[in-house]
């Protein structure tokens, strides 16, 4: 079973930054950014990057070279990416609201590593002897004396624009790479199939270290539209309300579970900033359609709700449904949709053999959107990018872990994982990366993680603990735990086991812990 | 007093009554969805708006309160 995405010519080098210099020399004087009350236009952005650019390059970090970005959202934080693609590199988002701790452990997962831009407020959380922190605050003072024009580096499609750190399944995150012409492709898609344009002002409302954020970061940009962030490290409900409410914003990209918030907080207050968007393009979990369906009803609502599904490893969007198509009250799933151009899923049994139509298989996907892979490590993670042969052709392929089936209308559903793996809060979970966490702190013995829903089917994570001595209290644990994870990697739920149950094959059997939960 | 306005709220959200002033948010288990709750409570009870940032910046009810209680007498709105 194959379900193929348009085929839509790319330029010869689809290179996204290059598509917003195209801007900054078309309209120079509209605004690119609004952060905190501060405006700047395109080629004031344009200049600021290049100047970077030229920074990175007289230290010889050119094509190839990654660097990391730990800053809060502002305007500095866009110089960093874009000068880092015009200088050819790729960059790394490192998430200031997670620990220090995380921080280092991620730190550490970047082979050569060039340098990393941070501000005053995070330079702490990743200082490293490993490698330089330039603090961007300073900055300003040496690149004033760099020059504004391009620095003209020759990049191509091929190249790496930038690299997330996803769950896998040894307890060690991935870095997974992305390459220009695959981001090139998400947006150009988005652009041309959805009428993006000019005047679709974006705002985000995602942490800075989810792969849905980069695109969420760039899309206005390529489009010649203004970039809203706020200036906020966590999400806020209250403070991107009332920029929506505000400011011509068109378009947010998030997980379901904030398109939940938001609309909980419309719902609750009124207002119709959030129906008035064009767009809100949403996924990462399975959609609870009840928590929104009152709302995408109510008359004179003007907002597309694009519900997707894709997988860091291919760049972040693979495919696309306009939930208007699903009829309110249906039980079932909500569809994920068609593929984006160029792209291709795949439902594809053990044997990488196609399952017939209405079966379920693994989603696999091939296309322009498959990405350059892990950059640490040669863990069994990488036999997931693989080769398969379509009409004689042979085609690389990712086989994304999560299975589903095409409906009778050609509409991709996505029906859970095949491995241990969880989505929580739109974040893709391994367990086992938390269960290294609980048995690095005094008092555990050993510690299994396994995901749970609450009454109202809320995804959360449940922990078993075989303490080494007494038990442990749930407060104890989650105090520590908190200072090395990431809070939405935290289980909700703390219980002493005597000991982990096993399946026949010796793995923990994580179903009869659910079931114990 | 602001304090126990503050942890009748967090009591509510949390469905729990044995909260001390001095309980750590997180430690208590408190995720995205109860502190959106909280956030649109002190809007609507406390007519005071307090951003997310400042919520985990201050995660006791203790601490909470006197941000609130500074805010108060700073006749300051949010500056964001």
């Amino acid at each position: 079973m194959i379900l193929q995405g348009k085929r839509v010519a790319l330029p010869p080098a689809p290179v996204v930054h290059q598509q917003f210099e195209a801007h900054a020399e078309a309209t120079p004087d509209a605004v690119a950014v609004f952060c905190a009350g501060e405006r700047v236009t395109y080629a004031e952005l344009n200049a600021k990057a290049n100047r970077f650019a030229h920074f990175l390059a007289a230290r010889g970090h050119g094509r190839g070279a990654k660097v990391g970005v730990c800053l809060d959202y502002s305007v500095d934080l866009l110089v960093a990416i874009l000068g880092t693609l015009k200088a050819g590199a790729a960059y790394v988002p490192f998430d200031p609201a997670y620990p220090a701790a995380r921080l280092q452990l991620l730190l550490g997962q970047v082979p050569d590593l060039a340098l990393i831009v941070a501000s005053p407020a995070t330079a702490g959380m990743v200082e490293s002897a490993a490698v330089e922190v330039i603090d961007a605050e300073q900055l300003s003072g040496h690149l004033a004396s760099l020059p504004v024009t391009d620095p003209d580096v020759p990049v191509t499609g091929d190249d790496v624009c930038y690299a997330v750190f996803t769950s896998g399944s040894t307890g060690t995150p991935k870095l997974t790479a992305v390459r220009h012409e695959g981001w090139f492709n998400l947006m150009n898609w988005l652009k041309l199939e959805y009428g993006l344009h000019r005047g679709s002002n974006n705002l985000v409302v995602s942490a800075f270290g989810f792969d849905l954020s980069q695109r969420a970061l760039m899309t206005p940009l390529f489009c010649g539209a203004t970039q809203y962030l706020m200036a906020s490290r966590n999400f806020d409900a209250m403070l991107a309300y009332r920029l929506l409410t505000d400011h011509e914003i068109r378009t947010v990209h998030c997980a379901s579970s904030t398109l939940y918030l938001l609309v909980d907080w419309e719902r609750a207050r009124g207002g119709d900033a959030l129906t008035r968007l064009d767009y809100v393009l949403f996924g990462g979990e399975p959609l609870k359609v009840e928590r929104i369906a009152d709302w995408a009803r109510r008359e004179g609502n003007n907002c597309t709700l694009l519900h997707q599904y894709g997988v860091a490893e291919c760049t972040d969007v693979a495919t696309s449904y306009d939930l208007a198509g699903h009829q309110p009250g249906e039980q079932d799933i909500a569809p994920v949709g068609r593929p984006a151009y160029n792209t291709d899923i795949h439902l594809l049994d053990e044997q990488l053999r196609g399952v017939g139509a209405g079966e379920y298989g693994e989603i696999c996907i091939s296309g322009a959107s498959v990405g350059a892979g892990y950059l640490n490590g040669t863990g069994p993670e990488n036999e997931k990018f693989t080769t398969i042969v379509v009409d004689g052709a042979p085609r690389r392929l990712y086989r994304t872990g999560d299975r589903g089936y095409v409906t009778e209308a050609g509409e991709l559903v996505v029906a859970g994982r095949m491995d241990a793996q969880v989505k929580v809060r739109g974040m893709r979970i391994d367990p086992t990366d938390i269960e290294r966490a609980l048995g690095r702190l005094a008092g555990v013995r050993e510690a299994a993680v396994v995901v749970t829903y609450t009454v109202s089917g809320e995804a959360e994570l449940s922990a078993f603990i075989v303490p080494a001595g007494d038990d442990l209290t749930a407060d104890d644990v989650r105090t520590r735990l908190l200072k090395t994870l990431p809070r939405n990697m935290v289980p909700a739920r703390f219980m002493n086991i005597p000991r982990i149950p096993l399946s026949p094959h010796g793995k923990v059997d994580r179903a009869a812990l659910a079931g114990r939960a | 007093m602001i304090a126990d306005r503050v942890r009748a709220i967090w009591c509510r959200e949390f469905q729990r009554d044995d909260i001390s002033v001095d309980d750590d948010f997180f430690t208590l288990g408190g995720q995205s969805l109860i502190m959106v709750r909280i956030q649109g409570a002190f809007i609507e009870e406390l007519g005071v708006e307090v951003t997310m940032d400042q919520m985990f910046l201050n995660p006791t009810v203790t601490s909470i309160s006197a941000y609130i209680e500074s805010l108060a007498a700073s006749g300051q709105k949010t500056t964001w």
